[in-house]
């Protein structure tokens, strides 16, 4: 399991990469790409949707079942990697390069963690 | 997951890295860690293990365990034979579902019955309470067997390699056999629940378990999980109890007839009584024929049907998920994801499946029964209405090995109607028409053994003015069975009818000869008709029984396509009320080899059925029949059997180098005319009843069934030419038969030494007809022939006795019938047994070998050539323009 040192980490599972202050990537991580399993389908968001801090702002689904992505924070959505459409399998394949969305104008993020404090959070 | 239940291999799964979940009260793979996905597509495309362990297996035996039975399960107990499995539905009173199950007949004594490993308490319960009524017991051996199922197109190869090559099973849905695996002892199901057109489910004792999961990983099997499972069974449409059976997402109970498998699993035999829920399953039967005849007016029995659903739109659907047609809501789904599939390209048999792969959101739903194929529905996916479809099916499996992916695709419209000048098209028909009969008769060699080049003679007659005629007669009684023609102009051909008569029956050495039929499968059909009608003809004031029992070859055996339920006893064959089947019993054919009809074995078939018609003769043929044999059994019996032979293949070997039919005591031949025999395309019927004979008025009877029964116009040119074939064959047929036989063993030597697999006897040299069979690779049949056509040999790829169909055949058909008419003899042949070994084993290109091998044989032997006979026929040529 692959804990990059760079990112932040919320407890939903998703992965932080700051671009600068109020613009970030957002992903899922290793543990939840595993967790889920093979990913069949994404439902991303569109650019310019609002977004709030720890409530949904899109769901994969896996063979198995649907789950919620919930974003780490209140911003509007800059870009989505349209990618991911046709190829959900990049989350299960390179989760950390495979990112979901770009939030711009972030007020505010919900709790993130350290690379090591989720490795231990996931540990649990 | 401590309370949890483990099954044998529960160590084996954990150490392969599954992740373990609780499944029914069993701790199960739902998947390992090459994830779902992969699994199921290698499920498709080679060959995955399933631990189905946790099915709950119930041994019932005692001498009511038949009643018991026929009284719990939806199912006819009594067609079950031996060494066949049947699904089955445990109905409840209302119609419903207590579970689904199958039905294992290993033993003569005791019947296996399995069902799903949540339901298995409750099963026990149910059927508990039912038991005590019956001298019969069950007991549960779940923890005394593992059961692993191998599914998949590699499984045959993977479990034949531990069986020392044995087959497996018969290649037919449900077919069981208990044999050894590196000597321990197994029972194998051709049963699966993954949709693989080749799976089997295989029964060890709980001790081997993990040995014979290791070897099947050892031989190519992957283990796959319940993921797996459960999109393979989506993607075949096979019901999940809880999902398809039980309640549905309203909480009303599913009707049994709501799951199109109940049409199969469902009987109302009388052999059954009164079994539960017979009466709300027959009111659900009538409501499901309404509804497939489209008649909506009473839906109140069947309100409900699960059809496949399929998601047009981007999206997965889920269980659950509320289906509308417009506003209205129509039903729910009931299992729904996305699931993988090959990607193909080409079409028909020249479809080849890639390596790409892509994913399609499918499901089953459970939705109005007013709902038809083709009707466009929107499923609510979270508050988002998508767009869907009812397809007809999502998965294929009549084209074996593989399971294809049915994608949806709405009709397209028609090609615009032809229209425009058409004389360039009626030149562009001729040149077409010009370069196809040069490459056939100057560039190819023409193995296919159903196949025959006539003289020129032939062709000729058949072309010249009677072709274009009407020539209907019928032998009045009143006027001493004299023939009367309806038609003026008739004489000539009336002349050629009888002398063609008078030579075909010295031919076949029989007393009657019918010459009007137009094909072999014709002269089958006014057989059987005739027999049918000859039954029945002390009593016309009721509805017609009948034929049954028949005795005939299996189509896989090589048994002919016409003398099959599916062929031309369609109409004629009866049903047995006890086995609900068509009242056929097929040749036993021995062990080690199974081109040959076992005699030992197929007197016992007799003494247990009694058939009232014995029909030899196959298409795929090596060997004679043992007519004799069985006319003297048949005699011995005091049985009023009718022994026909289909001699389609072999009419024109009839006499001293293969058999005489009438000799050996068959009442009816019929033939093709056109195969090994020198004549057009048309068919035979000869009999050896005589005047005065009880079974003369079957003859008449036949003779009534060809005209008027299957043929106004009987096809005068060609029955002409017929009359040429006749004398040419009864001019040649010493030395022709001699060496078509001869040849035929001689190519098949030549074959064998040049390294290709020839199938049969090696002692007599493979062959005794004008056949050979040559095994090429399971499934690689088709592939095979059309290379061989690429290169100019034409032939045909055959399925063997041990496969599934001809989309599986790994084998090739080949007769030397027409080659030995255009002068090949040995030397020749062992020159196209080196040429086709280079093409099918080293894939070399041989066209231009072939092409001029071919080329120092066009002209045709074993008819009239004389200088006189060719002028005449120049005339001929000349007068009719041709």
């Amino acid at each position: 399991m692959n804990f990059p040192a760079e990112l932040k980490y919320s407890k939903d599972h998703e992965w932080v990469k700051t671009i600068d202050e109020s613009t970030v990537l957002v992903g899922i991580t290793d543990f939840a790409q595993s967790e889920l399993g093979d990913l069949v389908f994404i439902n991303l968001p569109q650019e310019g949707d609002e977004v709030t801090a720890e409530e949904s702002f899109c769901d994969v689904e896996s063979v198995k079942a649907v789950s919620d992505v919930m974003s780490p924070c209140t911003g509007v959505i800059a870009e989505v990697n349209t990618e991911l459409e046709d190829e959900p399998q990049l989350l299960n394949e390179d989760p950390y390069g495979a990112w979901i969305a770009k939030i711009k104008d972030i007020s505010s993020f919900g709790e993130l963690m350290s690379a090591d404090e989720y490795e231990a959070f996931v540990q649990q | 997951m401590s309370d949890l239940k483990r099954t044998q291999l529960y160590d084996v799964h954990v150490a392969a890295g599954a992740s373990m979940v609780d499944f029914g009260g069993w701790e199960m793979p739902i998947k390992y860690p090459t994830d779902i996905v992969a699994e199921h597509l290698y499920t498709r495309h080679a060959c995955s293990l399933f631990d189905v362990s946790h099915m709950g297996r119930i041994l019932v035996e005692g001498p009511e365990m038949v009643p018991f039975l026929q009284h719990v399960l939806s199912s006819n107990v009594m067609a079950l034979d031996l060494n066949q499995a049947q699904y089955a539905i445990i109905p409840n009173e209302n119609g419903g579902a207590v579970d689904d199950a199958y039905l294992y007949r290993f033993e003569e004594d005791r019947y296996l019955l399995v069902v799903n490993a949540a339901n298995t308490d409750k099963d026990l319960e149910h059927l508990n309470a039912q038991i005590k009524n019956y001298d019969a017991k069950m007991t549960v051996i779940t923890g005394d067997w593992a059961a692993i199922a191998v599914q998949g197109p590699k499984a045959k190869d993977i479990l034949q390699k531990l069986s020392g090559g044995q087959a497996v099973t018969e290649p037919v849905k449900n077919a069981l056999n208990t044999l050894q695996f590196e000597g321990r002892t197994v029972r194998v199901a051709k049963t699966g629940y993954t949709g693989e057109p080749i799976g089997y489910e295989v029964y060890i004792e709980s001790a081997e378990a993990a040995w014979l999961w290791n070897r099947l990983i050892e031989l190519g099997a992957k283990p796959a999980g319940l993921g797996a499972r459960d999109t393979c069974r989506l993607e075949a449409c096979l019901p999940l109890y809880g999902h398809e059976m039980g309640v549905d997402p309203e909480r009303k109970e599913i009707p049994v007839f709501a799951v199109p498998l109940a049409k199969f699993a469902v009987s109302f035999s009388p052999q059954k009584g009164d079994f539960i829920g017979r009466e709300a399953l027959a009111k659900q039967f009538a409501a499901f024929s309404r509804i497939m005849n489209r008649d909506f007016s009473d839906l109140t029995d069947l309100p409900r049907r699960i059809l496949p659903i399929t998601l047009l739109d981007k999206g997965v659907m889920r269980a659950g998920m509320p289906v509308y047609k417009g506003d209205k809501l129509i039903g729910y789904v009931t299992s729904g994801t996305m699931v993988p599939y090959y990607r193909h390209e080409g079409e028909g048999l020249g479809t080849v499946i890639l390596e790409e792969t892509a994913k399609r959101s499918i499901g089953l739903a459970i939705v109005d029964s007013d709902t038809l194929e083709d009707d466009e529905v929107q499923i609510d996916v979270r508050g988002r209405r998508l767009k869907a479809v009812i397809p007809p099916y999502h998965m294929r499996v009549d084209a074996p090995p593989f399971a294809r992916p049915i994608l949806y695709r709405p009709e397209e419209e028609d090609a615009a109607a032809a229209s425009g000048d058409r004389a360039p098209k009626a030149l562009e028909l001729i040149g077409r028409a010009v370069e196809n009969h040069v490459w056939r008769q100057e560039k190819c060699v023409n193995l296919i053994p159903s196949e025959m080049t006539p003289s020129r003679a032939v062709r000729l007659l058949c072309a010249s003015d009677p072709s274009f005629r009407y020539a209907e007669h019928k032998k009045v009684k009143s006027f001493y069975d004299a023939d009367v023609f309806y038609y003026q102009g008739t004489e000539f051909i009336d002349e050629v009818e009888q002398l063609l008569v008078e030579e075909m029956k010295a031919f076949l050495g029989c007393a009657e000869v019918e010459t009007r039929c137009v094909s072999g499968q014709m002269s089958n059909t006014c057989v059987f008709s005739a027999l049918m009608d000859w039954k029945n003809r002390l009593n016309r004031k009721q509805d017609p029984k009948r034929l049954g029992y028949i005795m005939n070859n299996h189509i896989i055996k090589g048994g002919h396509l016409s003398a099959q339920p599916m062929g031309a006893l369609h109409d004629y064959i009866a049903v047995d009320p006890v086995t609900e089947r068509h009242a056929l019993v097929n040749f036993p054919v021995l062990k080690d080899n199974i081109y040959k009809i076992d005699v030992e074995e197929t007197k016992k078939a007799i003494d247990q059925y009694r058939p009232e018609f014995i029909i030899f003769g196959k298409s795929m043929v090596l060997h004679k029949e043992p007519v004799a044999a069985i006319r003297k059994y048949v005699d011995e019996m005091g049985l009023q059997t009718t022994i026909m032979y289909d001699m389609a293949h072999v009419l024109g070997l009839i006499g001293d180098h293969f058999q005489k039919p009438f000799q050996e005591g068959a009442e009816i031949v019929t033939g093709s005319t056109h195969k090994t025999f020198f004549g057009p395309q048309r068919g035979i019927v000869g009999v050896n009843y005589k005047k005065g004979e009880l079974k003369y008025g079957l003859w008449e009877t036949i003779e009534s069934r060809a005209f008027p029964g299957s043929v106004s116009n009987h096809h005068l040119g060609t029955q002409l030419g017929l009359l040429m074939a006749a004398y040419e064959m009864n001019q040649f047929k010493d030395t022709y038969q001699a060496a078509v036989v001869s040849n035929a063993k001689s190519f098949a030597k030549s074959l064998k030494a040049a390294g290709l697999d020839v199938a049969g006897d090696p002692s007599i040299d493979y062959t005794e007809t004008h056949q050979v069979i040559v095994n090429v690779g399971y499934g690689t049949g088709p592939e095979v022939a059309m290379r061989l056509e690429r290169n100019n040999i034409i032939c045909n790829y055959q399925a063997t006795p041990e496969e599934e169909g001809f989309t599986a055949s790994g084998a090739l058909r080949m007769g030397v019938n027409e080659m030995t008419r255009f002068g090949f003899g040995p030397a020749e042949f062992d020159k196209l047994a080196q040429i086709m070994a280079d093409c099918i084993l080293r894939g070399k290109e041989v066209k231009e070998d072939v092409e001029s091998l071919r080329a120092g044989y066009t002209e045709m032997k074993y008819c009239f050539n004389e200088d006189q006979v060719a002028s005449a026929l120049n005339e001929l040529a000349k007068k009719s323009g041709l």
